[in-house]
C-alpha cells in the first residue's frame, strides 16, 4: 500500500515564502511605500505603465518606476539562471495571454489591489478585501471547472535565447531609466515620476511637509492654504490636510525597495509562489500545499502589521480601498478567473517572464497596457468608489473570458 | 511504466496529467516537463502520493521518473 501524504514538505517551504512575503511587503509599508500597498504586483505595474502615459491617462498620481518590480526579475532571472531552471519559451496564445493580462489589471484595479494586495490588505486589517477573496475564491473555482472541462492555451516550445530574454531585457531597460531619475533627482524625458509625497488638492499639487506648491506655479502655501499667485485660495488648511497623498509619490527608498524585491524574486522562484493556484489546486487535484503560500501571506503581513502599529480593523477608511462590496466582489472574480487562465498569478507571471517564459512577457505587457486603459477609460476606481465605467467594462471583461474559456477548449478523453 | 508529456503545458496542467496518470496506480511513472515549477510540482505531488522520485535534467527539459517506493 502506498503512502499518501496530504501536507508534504512543499506546504511548508510554499508556506515559509508566503510569511516572508506578507512580513516584506508590511516592512515596505513602514518604510515609506503606500497604506497596505508594500507590495502589490498589479499597483506596482500600473506605476511603471504610469510613468510612460503620465497624465494624459490620468496618471499623474501614480507614475514611478517601482524598484520591487525589477528586483523581483532580478531575483528570478538569477535564481532561475542559477539551477538551469531558465529555458527560453513560448508561443502558447501569445495574444490571449496578453488579453488575459489586460483584463487581469483592469479588473485589479477596480479592486484596487491585485490577488497578492488583497491578502495584504486584509492583513492590515481591511475587511473590505473579505469580498475581494471570496471574488477570488469564486473567479478561481470557476476557472478550476472549465480546467477540469478541457481549457487549454496550448503548448509552449522551446524558443531561442533572444525570445526568453524579452522579458528580461525590459525590465534592464526600466532599471537604467529608473538609476537615471535617481542619479539625477528628475525623471529621464518623456516619463512622469509621481512628486514625492505629494498631494492632489482642487487641482493644485501640494508637498504640504515640506511647505512646497508644485503647481500651480507661483502659488504658495500660507498656513497651510496654497494660495495661487494673484492672492486666491485655491484649497483651504482643511481640504490641504484632509487630502490623501498621491500613491505613486509614497515609495520605500529606491535601494529599499530593489533589494526588498531581488529577496522575494529568489524566494517566489524557488518556492513557486501563487496567489490563486492554492485554491486551484485544492479543487482540481486535492492537494493542499499552495494554499499555505496565501495563509503564509496572510498571517506574515498580520503579525508585522500589529508589530509595525499598522493594523487597523474596520471597513472605513482603509487606505486606498473603497467600501462597494460587490464592486470588490466583481472585480476580483474577474481578476481571479483571468489569473487561472492564465496559468498562475501576476506574481508568477513577472517571475515566469524572469525565467524566460515568453508567454508570461506577453501577460505582463498585457497588464501594463491594461493598466493605462483602466485609468484613462475611468475603469479603475478611487478611494470614493467605482468609477462611472467599472461596471461596463466588468461585464465585457466578463464576456471576454467566458469566449476564450469556450474558443480554448479541447476534447478531454 | 506510464508516460506523460506535458512539456509546453501551462499551470495546473502538468499537475494534473501526471495525477491522472497515477489512476491506474502504476509501479513507475515518467513525465516530461520543461519549467521548473512543473518540474518541483509534480515532483511533490509524486513523493507525497509515496513514489520515489529521480529528476534529471536534458536539452528538452526535465524527465521525472518515478518508481512506487
Amino acid at each position: 500500500m502506498s503512502k499518501h501524504r496530504l501536507i508534504g514538505p512543499s506546504a511548508w517551504i510554499v508556506g515559509v515564502a508566503g510569511l516572508v512575503i506578507g512580513v516584506g511587503a508590511a516592512w515596505l509599508w513602514n518604510m515609506g511605500n503606500p497604506g497596505n500597498m508594500g507590495l502589490c504586483i498589479a499597483c506596482f505595474n500600473r506605476d511603471i505603465s504610469g510613468s510612460f502615459f503620465g497624465a494624459g491617462a490620468n496618471m499623474f498620481g501614480v507614475a514611478y518606476i517601482r524598484p520591487e518590480i525589477l528586483g523581483l526579475f532580478g531575483g528570478a532571472i538569477g535564481a532561475s539562471l542559477l539551477t538551469r531552471e531558465f529555458r527560453p519559451r513560448g508561443g502558447s496564445s501569445v495574444i490571449l495571454r496578453f488579453v488575459l493580462g489586460f483584463i487581469f489589471m483592469a479588473s485589479s484595479l477596480i479592486f484596487l489591489g491585485c490577488t497578492v494586495r488583497a491578502w495584504l490588505r486584509l492583513g492590515g486589517g481591511d475587511l473590505n478585501a473579505l469580498w475581494g477573496i471570496l471574488g477570488i475564491v469564486v473567479g478561481v473555482s470557476f476557472g478550476a471547472v472549465m480546467l477540469k472541462k478541457g481549457y487549454n492555451l496550448g503548448r509552449a516550445r522551446q524558443l531561442g535565447a533572444v525570445a526568453g530574454w524579452t522579458g528580461p531585457v525590459i525590465a534592464m531597460v526600466l532599471l537604467v531609466l529608473a538609476l537615471v531619475w535617481v542619479s539625477t533627482g528628475s525623471a529621464p524625458a518623456g516619463l512622469t515620476v509621481t512628486p514625492e509625497r505629494a498631494k492632489s488638492v482642487n487641482g493644485a499639487i501640494v508637498q504640504d511637509e515640506q511647505g512646497v506648491v508644485l503647481r500651480p506655479e507661483g502659488a504658495t502655501l500660507v498656513d497651510g492654504t496654497v494660495v495661487a499667485a494673484d492672492g486666491e485660495v485655491i484649497a483651504d488648511a482643511d481640504a490641504v490636510q484632509g487630502a490623501g497623498r498621491m500613491p505613486g509619490g509614497l515609495r520605500a527608498p529606491f535601494i529599499i525597495s530593489i533589494l526588498a524585491g531581488l529577496a522575494l524574486g529568489v524566494v517566489a522562484q524557488r518556492s513557486r509562489f501563487c496567489s490563486v493556484g492554492g485554491i486551484r489546486d485544492v479543487i482540481l487535484v486535492r492537494r493542499f500545499d499552495l494554499l499555505f503560500a496565501v495563509i503564509g501571506l496572510l498571517v506574515g503581513a498580520t503579525v508585522a502589521n500589529m508589530v509595525f502599529g499598522q493594523y487597523n480593523l474596520g471597513f472605513v477608511g482603509q487606505p486606498i480601498a473603497h467600501t462597494n462590496a460587490l464592486g470588490n466582489f466583481s472585480a476580483m472574480a474577474v481578476a481571479g478567473l483571468a489569473a487561472i487562465m492564465l496559468g498562475g498569478c501576476p506574481f508568477r507571471q513577472v517571475i515566469m517572464s524572469g525565467e524566460g517564459d515568453a508567454d508570461a512577457t506577453m501577460a505582463v505587457v498585457g497588464m501594463l497596457a491594461g493598466a493605462g486603459f483602466a485609468h484613462w477609460g475611468s475603469v479603475s476606481s478611487t478611494g470614493a468608489g467605482l468609477s462611472q465605467n467599472a461596471w461596463p467594462a466588468l461585464g465585457v471583461m466578463a464576456v471576454i473570458l467566458v469566449a476564450i474559456l469556450f474558443i480554448k477548449r479541447e476534447r478531454v478523453a | 511504466m506510464v508516460e506523460v508529456d506535458a512539456r509546453g503545458l501551462s499551470c495546473p496542467l502538468p499537475l494534473m496529467r501526471a495525477k491522472k496518470a497515477l489512476d491506474s496506480a502504476p509501479d513507475s511513472v515518467k513525465v516530461l516537463v520543461d519549467s521548473g515549477t512543473a518540474k518541483a510540482n509534480v515532483t511533490n505531488m509524486l513523493s507525497d502520493e509515496g513514489y520515489s522520485v529521480t529528476v534529471s535534467d536534458g536539452p528538452d527539459g526535465f524527465t521525472i521518473e518515478a518508481t512506487r517506493s
